[in-house]
């Protein structure tokens, strides 16, 4: 069976390329989302293994999805990943403060993220 | 396509669409210059330049990426308040969205210029040296937030930021609690967002991490309230919004007198920790008690707070390098502040109402919004948060040239703009939430048309904004070399306008009624089969009469909703023609500056919607003939007042939708077109004899100035400039089977009207026969027909005319105009062409009925073909050409007027 | 201009001027031809227009069509016989044997009034800077390999038409090919 991975990122060819990285590692399976309310929306209906999350995003910031799905009895042992930009250390620090696991920095570099995926998917 | 230039597509589309909207909300900016910004839109334009950088750096498009990142900080610091949006300021951030247009331009054709490398690294360095700091005040009002440390390390740093503009500026915070049904939370939160907006500013919208039941979810909003308690709860009834104060303790033992006047207000608190705070809220309709706040109190609940956020420094300090450092600290902060939910247990609402209100600490003046019910908006601010700080984003340059500055900036707004630097009145400052503050600068008049009042331009102003400028002449092909006002290479010089991608955004009801449509053909395809099928079962058995009538309404069917699918995919394509007319607005700021002129730029129609090829290919000739318009249709201020007219010169944008086409207007109210010079110069180049001009009338004449080889740069000052590459323009007008007209009065304006179909892709067209060949004729253009015969063609001054119901037709034969062998025919059949005030009949030798077309331009080589606009494939290879109609028209016209 | 740059001037090439026998004596004297270690054939489309043989670098033929109807574009230039349909694209169709002086005009091929086209006419659709043109040709020969030693300059007798189209002769056994520079040939 596939393991699910969300994806909330707003910028839709971010989205794309991420989506295409993770899809790229055999078994899983990427359900993607470009906002934080349509996330918030999708957890009780998936059972994801990983989340990726943006940070600046228009509805509720990536850091209140991290936040709320730590908090959450349901979600919280799901590893979460904070995509950031250079330059913006400060959301990452707190993404990580709140319990993000990693911080991804755009651009990426894909055998990076493949080795992350596997580590915290556990896959082989 | 391959994969490449499939990814380049999407990285063009989406930075497109990226870069309209980041246009869109600095135009609004430029309306506002000279008032406090709106945080929300500082917020959106830096998240532009963040997906910008983002999306740049994800496609390897490094000149973008970097000048992003350089743009996306210098919004970074501005939203943060670290900077103030100044003249300069904006001008730079303008003058980056042309370059990032000019990038993306390259980027699409796959090049890369030095030119606009240089301009990029001359940007970016400009981008990072501007701007003066704000004061930076030692003290953080947030610290005196009486706020879970937990739930303010979910801010961002720009929520964090706003919070804490919220508390310095003294308004009363709420945390506004509301639980929805986890289908359709965010219609509730929009509505709850809708409702809160014009009482204040929402600053985060925060999941409540309590699992709201299997089926809800709830959500705690922080609030800055601008109106009290009770209007608040007035305006939240019906919603299932719970509202509770955020306390704020008063400024520590006060340092500095700024700071004495910068105390808080008050929050009031209801006392009693109450089962629900919002239960009460809702019915507490007199003015609560404050009370005063013992200074241990604050002290003491200092303590744990503190040490909530020390844990959070830590995290981030060992956090970044590594993975397990950081989630060890995520780890010891989630238990701290699990263990900070477990003593909160039920809610921030507990929690506030122990957070004791706050007293007024200095002046009695600043008291309570709370207490003032029904006060009006602006007295129900306190008035003197510290004042350098509140101003200064007001107006920018507060020193004395500054002062003059604003008044050169904006000149019909000098005593409005004065005023608020002289009262200092914080009240003033738009803040997110109040309603229209605005007015009171930019004189807009109430209209339902959208309408944009240009207020910069003086002359004066010009040199500072320049000198800013580190891009000279060298800025290339994407700016317009500032100082050469209306030579004709700045007429050239502009970024096109049109946009790189090919996409066009359809909304999701549209593409809706299209699918459905489909289903729909689907079913008939089915019941078309079933009939077939029965059909050849049935082998040599006489079909019925019954199959032959349900055949024939299956066919109907298909007819009717092939037609409609059609109609809907031509909708689809149709874009409001508003998209070309705001990019138009921001260029016409630079173009107003650069020639000096005081201009008022009006736009209406923008929702009028055309085809989206057309809106594209339109956005250059606007452009010119708005250039045309400031630089030399309009007066300069002096020479206005000398004529008695205002300083400021209007100009103007209109669209308007007639039948089957879209007529746009561009006007001002400028010095207008001699026509006397203009028919001297026609007559110098040989454009027209002596005699052809004595003929002419004045709107004959006027329309010269459309003529190839009319212009030259001369004839620029010689005329007021009318006429600078506007063959160009009406060529560009002839491809979109669309023309032009001008109208003008000296002394009082000019105007050009360009007529345009609504769209190119499919037209309906009527097929007429000609010596054997057929041709197809836009349905759109065609205003009768008529059969005659051959007798009933007369000849006026050697010219074919037709009298048509008393009116005399200008008339051509197809076969001549086209050089075909002639055939004799018993009638003719007259296709009646017109388009705006023009008409023509076009003697045809057949007609062979109307056809939808999909019509193909000729491109490439054949571009220069007169008189046919693309060719169309009728079926079994049959290509047929479309006649230009508008083209022939003015052929038609033409000969008139040699023949004259 | 001083005296001296209008003595100096007289060195530079024109690109109008005629040059064959500089090219004549280059080729005898240079000895260019025997340094090259080994040769790389071209391939060129050969066809007929005539009774001559032509040929253009095949990398610059996109597809050869049979003659499909072609309507007349009205007051065209003379060379542009009509436009063809090309599975849904619109391509223009010229002749060129008026400009090689191969015809005194062009053959009337479109309209209601031609006659069917000779069957081994065909139309090569070539790649040109403006966008793919069709041109007209009486029969298609076929695709040769032709080594740089198998080329040779024009004589000065070729040397026909107000363009200079005729790039050079290839010389592959009893055959003579003409090579054409298309975009010369089809511009206006």
């Amino acid at each position: 069976m596939r393991v699910k991975v969300l994806i909330v990122e707003d910028s839709k060819a971010s989205r794309e390329y991420i989506a295409a990285m993770v899809e790229a590692v055999e078994g899983v399976e990427v359900v993607v989302t470009s906002s934080g309310f349509e996330a918030l929306k999708l957890l009780p209906r998936h059972r994801f293994e990983l989340i990726i999350t943006d940070i600046n995003m228009p509805d509720i910031n990536g850091l209140e999805l991290i936040n709320f799905v730590k908090k959450n009895p349901n979600y919280r042992d799901v590893p979460l990943f904070v995509i950031t930009t250079e330059g913006r250390e400060q959301d990452r620090d707190r993404g990580l403060a709140l319990g993000a696991a990693e911080y991804l920095v755009k651009p990426f570099v894909p055998g990076s993220l493949e080795a992350l995926l596997r580590r915290y998917l556990k896959l082989p | 396509m391959n994969p490449g230039s499939k990814a380049l597509a999407e990285f063009v589309a989406e930075a497109t669409e990226i870069l309209d909207a980041l246009a869109r909300d600095l135009l609004v900016l430029d309306e506002r210059r000279g008032q406090e910004a709106d945080p929300d839109l500082v917020n959106g334009i830096f998240r532009a330049a963040h997906s910008l950088k983002g999306l740049s750096g994800l496609f390897g498009q490094e000149r973008i990426s970097r000048l992003a990142h350089g743009t996306e900080d210098l919004l970074d610091r501005l939203r943060l308040g670290k900077l103030l949006l100044d003249g300069a300021v904006l001008d730079a951030l303008i003058e980056a969205l042309d370059a990032f247009q000019a990038l993306l331009g390259e980027a699409a054709r796959g090049t890369e210029t030095e030119v606009l490398s240089g301009r990029v690294d001359a940007m970016a360095a400009r981008l990072a040296s501007l701007g003066a700091p704000t004061e930076v005040s030692e003290d953080d009002p947030l610290d005196r937030l009486e706020l879970e440390a937990q739930v303010r390390s979910v801010f961002t740093e720009y929520e964090e930021h706003r919070l804490r503009e919220n508390v310095r500026r003294g308004v009363a915070l709420w945390r506004v609690r509301a639980a929805f049904d986890l289908s359709d939370f965010d219609k509730g939160l929009a509505e709850l967002n809708a409702r809160l907006k014009p009482m204040g500013e929402v600053i985060s919208t925060l999941p409540s991490a309590q699992p709201g039941g299997s089926h809800g979810i709830a959500f705690d909003l922080i609030f800055g309230g601008q109106v009290d308690s009770a209007a608040l709860e007035a305006g939240l009834e019906g919603t299932p919004a719970e509202l509770s104060p955020l306390g704020v303790r008063p400024a520590v033992d006060v340092v500095t007198p700024a700071l004495v006047r910068a105390a808080q207000p008050a929050v009031t608190v209801r006392q009693g920790a109450g089962k629900s705070s919002a239960a009460g809220a809702g019915s507490e309709k007199a003015p609560p008690a404050s009370r005063p706040r013992a200074d241990t109190g604050a002290g003491s609940e200092l303590g744990p707070r503190e040490s909530g956020r020390d844990t959070r420094g830590g995290g981030k300090a060992t956090g970044a390098p590594g993975t397990a450092a950081s989630s060890d600290a995520a780890d010891t902060t989630a238990a701290t502040s699990r263990k900070r939910r477990e003593d909160s247990s039920d809610a921030p609402t507990r929690d506030a109402p122990d957070v004791s209100a706050e007293p007024r600490r200095a002046d009695a003046e600043s008291s309570s919004p709370t207490k003032r019910s029904g006060g009006r908006k602006r007295s129900s601010r306190t008035p003197a948060a510290t004042p350098s700080e509140e101003q200064q984003p007001l107006l920018p340059h507060l020193s004395s040239d500054g002062a003059a500055q604003g008044a050169v900036d904006w000149p019909t707004s000098v005593s409005e703009g004065v005023a608020h630097l002289d009262v200092s009145d914080p009240g003033a400052p738009a803040s997110p939430g109040a309603p229209e503050p605005h007015e009171s600068i930019v004189p807009t008049e109430p209209s339902p048309a959208p309408l944009v009042a240009y207020l910069q331009g003086a002359a004066k102003a010009s040199p500072k904004g320049l000198s800013v400028a580190p891009s000279p002449p060298a800025a290339g092909p994407g700016s317009a070399p500032a100082p050469s006002v209306g030579s004709p290479s700045a007429q050239t010089s502009d970024t096109s306008l049109r946009s790189l991608t090919q996409t066009v955004r359809v909304d999701i009801g549209r593409l809706d009624g299209l699918i459905n449509m489909v289903g729909e053909l689907l079913l008939i395809k089915a019941n078309l089969q079933r009939l077939a099928e029965s059909a050849r079962q049935d082998g040599a058995v006489a079909l019925s009469k019954l199959f032959g009538q349900e055949l024939a309404r299956e066919t109907r069917g298909l007819e009717r909703k092939l037609e409609a699918l059609q109609e809907g995919l031509l909708e689809a394509r149709m874009v409001p023609v508003g998209q070309v007319f705001d990019k138009l607005a921001r260029l016409v700021r630079r173009i107003t500056r650069e020639a000096g002129k005081e201009i008022e730029f009006v736009i209406s129609g923008g929702e009028v919607e055309l085809d989206k090829l057309i809106v594209e290919e339109l956005s250059d000739p606007l452009m010119h003939l708005i250039r045309n318009a400031i630089d030399h249709g309009v007066e300069s201020p002096d020479a206005r007042l000398a004529a008695g007219k205002s300083r400021r010169a209007v100009v103007s944008l209109r669209a308007e939708q007639k039948g089957n086409h879209v007529v746009i207007e561009v006007s001002d109210d400028g010095a207008g077109i001699d026509e006397v010079r203009v028919r001297e110069v026609a007559i110098t180049r040989g454009l027209i004899t002596f005699a052809q001009a004595q003929e002419m009338t004045r709107r004959e004449l006027l329309n010269l100035i459309f003529q190839p080889g009319f212009s030259t740069a001369r004839s620029v000052s010689e005329l007021s400039g009318r006429g600078v590459g506007l063959d160009v323009v009406k060529n560009n007008l002839g491809n979109l089977s669309g023309i032009i007209d001008v109208w003008s009065e000296r002394g009082k304006g000019t105007s050009f009207h360009l007529t345009l179909p609504v769209t190119l892709a499919i037209i309906r067209a009527l097929l007429v026969g000609v010596s054997g060949r057929t041709y197809a004729v836009p349905l759109n253009s065609v205003l009768e027909i008529i059969s005659v015969q051959p007798r009933d063609i007369r000849t006026v001054e050697r010219r074919e005319v037709l009298d048509v119901r008393g009116q005399t037709l200008p008339f051509v034969r197809l076969a001549r105009m086209f050089a075909l062998p002639d055939r004799p025919v018993s009638r003719y059949f007259v296709v009646v062409v017109g388009l705006a005030q023009e008409r023509l009949g076009i003697a045809v030798d057949e007609l062979h009925g109307q056809q939808d077309i999909v019509t193909k331009p000729l491109g490439g080589r054949l571009q220069s073909i007169r008189g046919i606009s693309g060719a169309t494939d009728l079926g079994n290879r049959r290509t047929v050409l479309v006649l230009d109609v508008a083209a022939l028209l003015e052929e038609g016209m033409a000969t008139e007027r040699r023949r004259a | 201009m001083s005296r001296f740059s209008e003595l100096l001037d007289d060195f530079f090439y024109r690109p109008d001027e005629d040059v064959t026998g500089l090219h004549d004596f280059a080729a005898g004297s240079d000895g260019v031809r025997a340094i090259a270690p080994e040769e790389v054939p071209e391939e060129y489309l050969a066809f007929r227009l005539e009774s001559e043989c032509y040929a253009v670098p095949i990398r610059g033929v996109r597809e050869i069509s049979k003659v499909p109807p072609l309507t007349e574009i009205p007051r065209a230039e003379p060379q542009l016989l009509g436009v063809m349909n090309l599975r849904g694209e619109l391509l223009p169709v010229y002749d060129i044997k008026v400009r090689l002086r191969l015809a005194e005009r062009p053959p009337l091929v479109a309209g209601p009034d031609a006659p069917p086209p000779p069957r081994h006419a065909r139309i090569l659709v070539l790649r040109t800077q403006t966008g793919p043109a069709g041109v007209w040709v009486d029969g298609v020969v076929g695709v040769v390999k032709l080594k740089p030693s198998m080329l040779e300059a024009p004589p000065p007798g070729m040397r026909t038409g107000d363009k200079d189209c005729v790039v050079g002769m290839g010389r592959r056994g009893p055959t003579l090919y003409i090579l054409l520079d298309a975009e010369q040939a089809l511009a206006p």
